[in-house]
């Protein structure tokens, strides 16, 4: 296996991923029962939507890397390490050596778990499948064994599908999607957070009744949820940060400005045509699964894009967005520089709003708990992640900062795989297995209360 | 129908889900020989974005007050109720 995917390896590096992915998809698509013209076509757009992203990269990582260095001359703080975003993210781990086979792995598992009853989710949600092939690949870099990382990419799929079940009631019933669960793996490795602040929270006279009036917080803060804005805002204050001694500060506050405005609206449509590519194949294997998933009970396993509208999430993460920043300012130790993925708080706080009833100030407290430890997981993964960017054949500028993002750097599965495989290897790998399985098995003996605690409703059945 | 009608669809991301949905509707209004325009938005953008469109498709809740007919949902994502909801799009787009 290992010799085989070696050679494997050494073909694909040459070629680089925007030539590998396209044929990769091409054949999982046919195998997959895609009509060969749609799985042709699904190939090309995946591999130019690639050319695309790294387009895109380029500009933010100079424009971001200048200015932090500028940054740490001018006040010695150092906040070294980018926040490139999940757009990027997910384009580095679909692009990785374990991206390459994420899709297939992924399938093979969800099938096999619903067959032995396992797991009732069928997830159909191929894109997110970034998620497994991220934490994949950082098990690859940390134990430079190709197979591990594609066996841990299997058992963060089976990772989701177990965050998926438990939390399932409570989105069937908090937000009304009957059938429907989320093997996210931004949003669903929230919950325990939750759980904590509300266990605290619940303590405390007075404060437990708080909240936060939701239309408030969107007509004050709704800039926050526009992303050009956001970018031009926060490009010209690193920009004044980093350059107001310099020559010509003027121009150079200004073009950070437009430069950062730019990769926020321009990477999400590059990404775009990514998720255009994939449609294809993903149609095609939501019908290769449903055809061999059992007729029993199942839930549909969705992107957890479909919660975020609910206006406490909206709210919640509208005013976690200052609190970030702040965050990244005040938190000793941090190195992150926050940026592109300001965005994609919602998606770290949709699974609070069952558990706190669409408490706002709960979602915020949890919010911001989450998030200031996910500045120190990132502070610590950010070389990993680095190598995976480069693993997947991105460019990055000489001397450049290293690079982290929200979605799923700041995430603490990552801490759970990687720190375990590196310490003992394969031996890790099948312990953080085993942990699954007995959380698992723990959650099948006891299927109400564990999902009551994720926010079900108790009475009802 | 002269000018073409615009349709605006909106998820979490603006990226992820609404390009599913947008695909699949651009092809079956094509299909019917119905010319639109469509683009996509963050659900956060919608409000600012709403002025602009005849019609608005989500995957996740949107505010009601929009000044244009909503349609949220998931058909498109599970397959599950596809033709059904496209007629409703067919309707509000003739109405």
């Amino acid at each position: 296996m290992e010799v085989f995917l070696t050679t494997l390896k050494a073909v694909i590096d040459s070629l680089g991923a925007t030539v590998v992915l396209p044929i990769i998809i091409f054949f999982v698509g046919l195998v997959l029962g895609a009509k060969p013209g749609k799985a042709f076509r699904a190939g090309i757009t995946i591999g130019i939507a690639f050319i695309g992203i790294n387009l895109v990269i380029g500009l933010m990582w100079g424009s971001l890397s200048d200015v932090a260095q500028a940054m740490v001359t001018n006040w010695n703080i150092t906040r070294d390490i980018v926040d490139v975003g999940w757009p990027a993210a997910a384009a580095i781990a679909f692009g990785s050596d374990v991206g390459l086979w994420v899709i297939p792995i992924a399938i093979l598992v969800n099938l096999v778990l619903l067959v032995f009853k396992v797991t009732k989710t069928l997830n159909i949600d191929i894109w997110n499948y970034w998620h497994f092939a991220f934490l994949g690949g950082m098990v690859y870099m940390v134990t430079n064994n190709l197979t591990y990382g594609l066996v841990a990419a299997g058992i963060a799929s089976a990772l989701a599908l177990f965050l998926a079940d438990w939390t399932a009631k409570a989105v069937q019933s908090f937000y009304n999607l009957p059938g429907i669960s989320i093997p996210h793996l931004t949003t669903a490795p929230g919950v325990p957070f939750a759980i904590i602040t509300n266990w605290i929270l619940d303590r405390i006279p007075g404060v437990k009744d708080w909240n936060v009036d939701s239309d408030t917080i969107q007509k004050r803060f709704g800039v926050f949820g526009e992303p050009i804005v956001l970018g031009l805002v926060i490009g010209l204050a690193l920009g004044a940060l980093g350059y107001y001694n310099a020559e010509s500060a003027a121009v150079k506050i200004l073009q950070t400005g437009i430069n950062l405005a730019a990769v926020m609206l321009l990477l999400p449509r590059m990404v775009q045509i990514l998720m255009e590519g994939l449609i294809p194949i993903s149609e095609a294997a939501r019908d290769f699964m449903k055809k061999r998933a059992s007729d029993r009970e199942i839930y549909i396993g969705l992107d957890s894009a479909i919660l975020i509208g609910n206006p406490a999430a909206i709210s919640s993460s509208l005013l976690l967005v200052p609190i970030a920043i702040l965050l990244s300012i005040i938190l000793p130790g941090n190195r992150v520089i926050l940026f592109a993925d300001l965005a994609v708080i919602p998606f770290v706080v949709a699974l609070f709003a069952p558990l706190m009833k669409g408490n706002i100030f709960r979602m915020i407290v949890a919010g911001t708990l989450e998030l200031a430890v996910g500045f120190y997981i990132a502070t610590a993964m950010s070389p990993l992640f680095t190598a995976a960017a480069l693993n997947a054949g991105f460019a990055m500028p000489e001397g450049a900062s290293n690079i982290t993002s929200i979605a799923d750097g700041f995430i603490w599965p990552q801490v759970l795989f990687t720190k375990l495989a590196e310490m003992f290897g394969i031996v890790g790998i099948v312990a953080t297995a085993g942990i699954l399985a007995v959380v698992w098995f723990l959650f099948s003996k006891n299927t109400k209360a564990w999902e009551v605690a994720a926010g079900a409703p108790a009475e009802k059945k | 129908m002269d000018t073409p009608k615009r349709v605006l669809v909106a998820c979490g991301t603006g990226i992820a889900t609404s390009t599913v949905v947008a695909k699949a509707i651009e092809e079956s209004l094509k299909e019917r020989g119905l010319n639109v325009m469509i683009s996509q938005c963050k659900i956060s953008e919608v409000r600012s974005l709403a002025g602009n469109a005849d019609l608005i498709i989500t995957t996740t809740p949107a505010p009601k007050d929009l000044g244009v007919p909503v349609i949220q949902t998931i058909a498109f994502l599970t397959g599950i109720g596809k033709e059904e909801v496209i007629e409703e799009i067919v309707k509000a787009l003739e109405s």
